[in-house]
């Protein structure tokens, strides 16, 4: 358990740095692009890729202190308070004695669909967020063990990387994306003035990497999320088992979840959040496997179902 | 000096460097064990509180309906009084067992009074009543889940001799005597 603590904060170290790394490199490259097209020496790739290193470093800053609040605005989150609803309250309040962790805020996502995630930089500012969807359709057993997994995150520090690697592959897409445009159709006319920088092999190779490396950066955020959730769900889902002593209701709650996980307000940056994919089956057509952020959920289910040793499972 | 001396001086030094860095290393996570269960322990602790505050509301409430329910309701103070002047967890674990059970025998007398159920008071009183109880069950798993490891660390070689040599002691669990007092007392309106 703690050792889990110290390895998710070395991540986020490391993955604060290698965004910031990257960025920087993006900013590079372009300036050298420029310096390619314009021929003015080396003045942009300098220029960019200080501006980039400053954005980054803005960004990660950012992204630390104030990653919750965007990703809860960006999933439409609102708050519930104990008279909105006892029910739920009461359940985090108990469950996060269990946990041992203070108790976190609660936000409700007003969707139909049946999902949950938790966020916050640590145990003491931990959010969790339910849809209403999964508030109305499980039964109490079920949605305790909704919310011990997600107590379980936050315990584990799971939500504040999980919650910083949201805006940078965020960040990450909508830089390349402009990016790739600009290097695409930008440019491409101006080249003619001919005196361009010493060129030779060295330019060429350098300025096709840097194509390569920006058309595959999505690609690139994309491992880095699935690298980070797949175990992640399991120990939680282990983790939470712990909290509620009861495995067979996350278990049952799962069997719901799966048939209607699907949220209109999550995207491809928030996706590996949630307890289930909320991006529903249309959305996952190729390399199935290979893109999927969560493990699947038959697996899960049948692993709590053999730690619940046959106890209330439906 | 011969080389020979200058090894063995080497050797002995950072064998001592190494055993004092083990023993230090243990002494701390004992430590930190130790004061997690006691931070677990205050959490207990604060439910109770809770519990205590609430008993004498209760109390007069039902006092108001049930005139004649002396008794039961003098052995739920007398109850609380004990827990209130619990020293040690298990003194504590006795007190709150009997006071589960005079708290569960006024419910019972409760029932013969439909005025009294009726009473918004009351069942708002049983309501808060039923979430300090599931609560208090939810410290107590978190609290022996943290002694657990304690002991478990001070039991364990080489822990144990660390544990004699500093004087660490095995922690009582929060234990429940019967198995229908884990739950929160069902009660129905």
């Amino acid at each position: 358990m703690y050792e889990n603590i110290a390895k998710n904060r070395a991540k986020t170290a490391f993955i604060i740095m290698g965004f910031i790394f990257f960025i920087s490199l993006i900013g590079y490259f372009i300036g050298f692009y420029f310096d390619y097209s314009y021929g003015y020496g080396n003045s942009y790739s300098i220029t960019l890729l200080i501006f980039a290193l400053i954005i980054a470093l803005a960004a990660s800053f950012g992204s630390y202190y104030f990653s919750d609040r965007i990703v809860l605005s960006i999933a439409g989150a609102r708050p519930v308070s104990k008279e909105d609803n006892p029910r739920v309250y009461y359940m985090v309040e108990g469950l996060s004695i269990a946990a041992g962790i203070p108790e976190p805020k609660i936000y409700e996502i007003p969707d139909k669909g049946m999902n949950a995630f938790a966020t916050g930089r640590n145990p003491g500012k931990g959010v969790i967020v339910l849809t209403r969807g999964i508030i109305e359709g499980l039964s109490d057993e079920e949605l305790k063990g909704v919310i011990s997994h997600e107590l379980a995150h936050i315990k584990n520090y799971d939500i504040l990387l999980g919650t910083v690697v949201v805006v940078f592959v965020g960040m990450i897409s909508i830089v390349a994306n402009i990016m790739g445009r600009m290097l695409l159709f930008g440019g491409r006319g101006r080249r003619s003035s001919k005196n361009s920088s010493g060129g030779g092999i060295i330019t060429l190779v350098l300025l096709v990497i840097g194509i390569v490396f920006i058309l595959i950066s999505p690609l690139i955020a994309m491992i880095i999320r699935m690298a980070l959730s797949r175990n992640r769900e399991y120990l939680a889902d282990s983790t939470g088992a712990l909290i509620s002593r009861y495995p067979a209701g996350l278990a049952n709650a799962l069997r719901k979840i799966k048939e209607n996980s699907e949220i209109r307000s999550a995207n491809g940056a928030t996706a590996h959040l949630f307890i289930s994919n909320p991006l529903g089956k249309s959305s996952v057509v190729m390399f199935k496997n290979l893109f999927n952020t969560h493990p699947p959920i038959e697996e899960r289910i049948r692993r709590l179902d053999e730690m619940s040793l046959g106890v209330g499972v439906k | 000096m011969g080389v020979g001396l200058i090894v063995l001086i080497v050797v002995v030094v950072g064998g001592i460097l190494i055993i004092a860095g083990v023993i230090a290393g243990f002494f701390n996570s004992m430590v930190s064990l130790r004061n997690r269960a006691d931070n677990a322990w205050h959490q207990i602790d604060v439910q109770l509180r809770k519990r205590y505050d609430l008993i004498p509301n209760l109390v007069e409430t039902v006092k108001g309906y049930a005139k004649h329910e002396r008794e039961t309701l003098e052995k739920v103070i007398a109850a609380r009084k004990i827990g209130i002047d619990a020293k040690t967890v298990k003194e504590q674990a006795q007190a709150e067992n009997m006071l589960t059970d005079t708290l569960k025998s006024l419910f019972a007398v409760s029932e013969r009074y439909p005025d009294l159920k009726a009473d918004v008071h009351f069942s708002r009183l049983m309501e808060e009543l039923n979430g300090i109880e599931s609560n208090i069950a939810y410290a107590r798993q978190f609290f022996n889940d943290t002694v657990m490891k304690f002991n478990t660390r001070i039991q364990t070689f080489p822990g144990n001799i660390m544990a004699k040599i500093f004087n660490f002691n095995v922690k009582d669990y929060f234990e429940i005597e019967e198995p229908a007092a884990r739950g929160p007392v069902k009660v129905e309106f």
